[in-house]
């Protein structure tokens, strides 16, 4: 990223046009998706089926985003995935950051086999899970919300266990001493002095999680049980296949651009961190 | 420090039992359920009867499980070389000092974070469309005849092209990372001594991204053998042998789907160890031919 | 402390009194539906159960499930899940749910449902499960679907019965300007199919199924030559085979004419097209020497799993919804065929009729969708419409190559 502005040095830029190029048409064809997907949404089903979307010749129908909004339960769905998503990012943090505190500080017994299951388990496909954890869940007659959360902040407590685990590794022993000597806890160091310490690596991890249980799909496909539960993953395609049956293609795409935005200006105010986030645990693997 | 034993305690049990819950028992009984003859998940370990490899038998003879794995290889390998080439493309790009980096970083990202369900709609219903698509267009103005995108022998490569061109941001800014990582008097070394940028970047740039070329063709190797969605999207009516993949055919085995009269979870499982045991290979064979030439900066 | 444990012991104790006293309210049943939200079923549904509860008191709880439900219904029955109806298409629910599916024979006799109802798909239904186990609630009737206007402006004055006269209508088309035939890669096995059962019945592919031998056998050599020959006269619409739904919205945009699917694909076009296509249908043609005429016939229906507590309200639902006034509502709104004979049929006038005469309709790809190699089958009668075979010789080959 710039921190100054250069003056610009044509000799060097234009050796640069290749490179420019490559990106530019990369971009522009993103920009292109993106406006046909948004022009689709304000036309008729017809105008999109004879190739006419970006012509507008019956006007924009922003009703189509009434009707994505009012014949579906886009607002339950949108619910569903803020409670989902702010539940297991919150239920994440507080399993696996003292555990990854525990692993940074201390060696014992399992330590190594622990630190080695928990990279293991973020390589661990989920369809090799699935099946037992379909069968407990049965067995048990847990089902619902709390299921799905259970199962979402289990999902995430591996990767950020061991993105944590980095960040505690940095920190010196001299706080938890200084703590130590003016008597407090060592738990209490933890949650009040520690934690803190890696507040940005804490938002970052947190981000993640966040998207990645917002736009979960394949758990939420399977374990959903009821309609109110649904996020908005799986509920986006039924109000596809709804719309698609129905032959509202405009309201369709409506429905996507509706799904589409939330997400979009998350990413829009905190891109740079996410993409410091991803260059930051992607080494790490 | 003193190692406080209750603490260690308390603080690793609720890690400990997600481990076990999660993975450690879960894929325990998916290998053991492989060996079974097991119909439905829900059937007790009592009616489960030992089965050796006839799970492993049946899924290499069934035409639909061989066509999935044909076609995760054509997604592994194809669609793995242009994602990882093209990022790291970009990500040479992106750090040679272009302007506007970071809004072009943040831009090719972005179809990380959109929806696939959104995305793969749109690839189906206007890129590829046979009479107005975006490509058939282009191909129309150069004066080609119009190209069935989504017919049999394209769909496969239609759709591995648009899964490519969502992925590329990830492993582009993981590469960026790496790059940012070399240090810059190696770069500035080389210029003196008269190295072209091209020799550079296989004589620098290139060798000492090894281990993280390492870690992207781990994750490449999971995204492939858990791709889903894509595959659904791209058959919307129903299952399609030029899209089909291992999960999908898994799904439908286990779960049962049109036409799907049989159940079986046990071959279901068998699938599943399959990719896995592909995954592990992978990794072993890149941490092995990628390992003795790691170089330290 | 122990203050608050004893104030939120308190408040559960009175929770689960309410709840108690609650556990006496009237009866409520959960129906897992195979529609979406929006879909005009849904909202004919949602209605329908309304009306019901107002009438009765009985409350149903309805989950739109879309239709994925038919990848979880088996799953959720066996997992005994907490349903007392459910949607799925008749075939499966009487071939693969019917060991968890309750036997309707006695309610139906007390309801009288015999009346209201087409003997064909309780012919079926008591076929595959051993007794009733669906009431029907979206009959399908397949065949070729096509544009009347087209048809008078080439000047096509009768409906095509055999397949040289369909041949003939399909070069009227061409020669007026319009592509004959939409076809999407979607139902090329169907189409195919529906070509195969021409010349060899349902009992024929079976056997071919079963035993291979397709290169051995005249009639799918035949089956496959006409399709080729069909699509080297290019007879088919152009992108054809297309992706679902581009070549069947071409009857809509007026650039096609005719199309091989079952009764929803009128609706599907006319709102895909936003036009009211002049429909016709006719049955799928003969070929000489063939084995059957059938045509295509299913059904979305309902059933009730063998656990439910309330399987006679949900029962009851299932009549008040499929026959008489909700049933005419259904079908009006929905575009539908009635599932209730005694209601009529506006969107298909004559579909009533032959369902009520047919004894031995057609289905859906027969057993052949269950054969190991259904989605490699799918993909070469795609293959066959692309042109991609020379004679119907290699493409029977090519099928027996499946069997090795």
């Amino acid at each position: 990223m710039e921190k100054t502005k250069r003056k610009i040095n044509w000799k060097r830029e234009l050796k640069m046009l290749p490179g420019y190029l490559v990106v530019i048409v990369y971009v522009a064809f993103m920009v292109i998706m993106l406006g046909w997907i948004f022009g689709a949404s304000l036309s008729t089903s017809r105008e999109i089926f004879t190739g006419k979307v970006l012509e507008f010749a019956s006007g924009f129908h922003w009703e189509n985003y009434v009707t994505a909004w009012d014949s579906q339960n886009v607002s339950v769905f949108f619910g569903n995935s803020l409670l989902y998503s702010v539940v297991s990012c919150a239920g994440v943090l507080l399993i696996s950051a003292p555990a990854a505190y525990v692993l940074s500080r201390w060696k014992f017994r399992g330590s190594r086999t622990i630190r080695i299951l928990l990279v293991i388990a973020m390589s661990v496909p989920a369809i090799m899970i699935i099946m037992p954890l379909y069968t407990l869940a049965v067995k048990w007659g847990i089902k619902g919300r709390i299921l799905l959360i259970a199962l979402y902040i289990f999902m995430r407590v591996p990767y950020t266990a061991i993105y944590m685990l980095d960040f505690f590794a940095t920190l010196s022993h001299d706080y938890e001493e200084a703590a130590a000597i003016d008597g407090c806890s060592a738990n209490r160091t933890f949650w009040v002095i520690m934690l803190p310490l890696i507040q940005p690596a804490i938002i970052t991890v947190t981000i993640f999680n966040f998207l990645s249980v917002w736009n979960e799909f394949f758990m939420a496909l399977i374990f959903t049980s009821s309609n109110s539960m649904t996020p908005v993953g799986v509920g986006l395609l039924q109000i596809v296949n709804s719309m698609k049956y129905s032959g509202n293609y405009g309201g369709l795409f409506a429905a996507v651009i509706i799904v589409f935005l939330p997400t979009f200006l998350l990413y829009l105010f905190m891109s740079r961190r996410i993409i410091s986030g991803v260059t930051a645990g992607g080494v790490k693997g | 420090m003193k190692k406080n034993k209750t603490l260690i305690f308390l603080f690793m049990a609720p890690t400990v039992i997600c481990l076990l819950l999660m993975y450690v028992y879960p894929v325990i009984r998916t290998v053991i359920m492989s060996f079974f003859h097991v119909e439905s998940l829900t059937a007790s370990t009592s009616d489960w009867s030992f089965n050796g490899l006839a799970n492993y038998f049946k899924i290499m003879h069934n035409a639909g499980f061989i066509t999935s794995m044909k076609n995760f290889l054509a997604i592994w390998i194809v669609g793995g070389v242009f994602t990882l080439a093209l990022a790291l493309l970009m990500a040479v790009i992106l750090t040679s000092g272009i302007r506007f980096q970071g809004f072009f970083r943040a831009a090719i990202y972005l179809p990380n974070i959109v929806s696939a369900v959104a995305l793969a709609t749109m690839w189906v219903q206007y890129i590829f469309n046979f009479d107005y698509g975006l490509l058939n267009q282009l191909v129309t103005a150069l004066g080609f005849e119009k190209v069935r995108w989504l017919g049999t022998d394209a769909k496969l490569w239609a759709m591995i092209a648009a899964f490519i061109y969502g992925s590329v941001g990830y492993y582009m800014l993981i590469y960026i990372s790496g790059i940012e990582g070399i240090p810059k008097d190696l770069y500035e070394a080389a210029t003196i001594d008269g190295a072209s940028k091209s020799k550079q970047f296989f004589r620098i740039t290139l060798p000492l991204l090894k281990g993280i070329v390492k870690t992207t063709i781990t994750f490449w190797t999971i995204n492939a053998a858990t791709f889903y969605l894509w595959s659904k999207l791209f058959s919307p009516v129903q299952t399609e042998g030029s899209t089909i993949v291992p999960v999908v055919y898994l799904y439908d085995t286990v779960f049962g789907g049109k036409g799907v009269i049989e159940r079986d979870a046990g071959a279901g499982a068998a699938v599943g160890v399959v990719l896995t045991l592909i995954i592990i290979a992978v990794y072993i064979v890149t941490e092995k031919l990628l390992k003795s030439s790691d170089l330290e900066y | 402390m122990k203050k608050l444990l004893s104030m939120i012991l308190a408040v559960v104790m009175v929770l689960s009194l309410g709840a108690f006293a609650l556990a006496d309210d009237p009866v409520e049943i959960n129906f897992w539906s195979m529609w979406n939200e929006g879909e005009p079923q849904a909202e004919v549904i949602a209605a329908a159960a309304e009306a019901y509860e107002a009438e009765t008191g009985v409350h149903v709880n309805i989950e739109w499930k879309g239709r994925d439900l038919n990848t979880l219904i088996t799953a959720a029955l066996e997992a005994q899940e907490d349903l007392d109806l459910f949607e799925d298409d008749f075939n499966r629910i009487g071939q693969v749910d019917a060991p968890y599916t309750y036997d309707l024979t006695e309610m139906a006799e007390a309801a009288g449902y015999a009346d209201h109802s087409y003997p064909v798909f309780n012919d079926f239904s008591i076929k595959w499960a051993g007794y009733l186990d669906s009431i029907v609630e979206q009959p399908n009737v397949g065949g070729v679907f096509y544009d009347k206007d087209a048809f008078a402006a080439a000047g096509i004055e009768a409906e095509p019965t055999t397949w040289a006269e369909f041949l003939d209508a399909c070069a009227k088309l061409k020669e007026a300007g319009i592509d004959p035939l939409a076809q999407d890669g979607a139902y090329t096995n169907f189409s195919f199919y529906y070509q195969l059962v021409r010349h060899l019945g349902e009992e024929g592919i079976a056997e071919l199924r079963e035993n291979g031998g397709w290169a051995d056998s005249e009639g799918a050599v035949a089956a496959a030559q006409e399709i080729i020959d069909l699509v080297n006269a290019g007879y088919l619409a152009e992108g054809a085979p297309d992706e679902y739904p581009a070549s069947q919205n071409k009857i809509g945009l007026g650039l096609a004419a005719m199309v091989v699917c079952a009764d929803y694909v009128t609706a599907e076009v006319n709102a895909n097209t936003g036009t009211e296509v002049n429909w016709g249908l006719f049955n799928y043609p003969s070929v000489e020497g063939g084995a059957s005429v059938a045509a295509y016939m299913g059904a979305n229906s309902l059933a009730i799993p063998a656990y439910s507590e309330h399987a006679q309200e949900a029962f009851d639902f299932a009549i008040f919804l499929t026959t008489g006034e909700w049933g005419q509502k259904l079908a009006d709104d929905c575009h539908q065929i009635p599932a209730d004979p005694t209601n009529e049929c506006t969107s298909l006038p004559g579909a009533v009729e032959t369902l009520l005469a047919a004894d031995a309709p057609m289905t859906w790809c027969g057993e052949l969708n269950t054969h190991p190699a259904w989605q490699t089958m799918k993909d070469m009668f795609t293959e066959l419409f692309e042109g991609k075979y020379a004679d119907g010789a290699e493409f029977c080959a090519a099928m027996d190559a499946l069997y090795e």
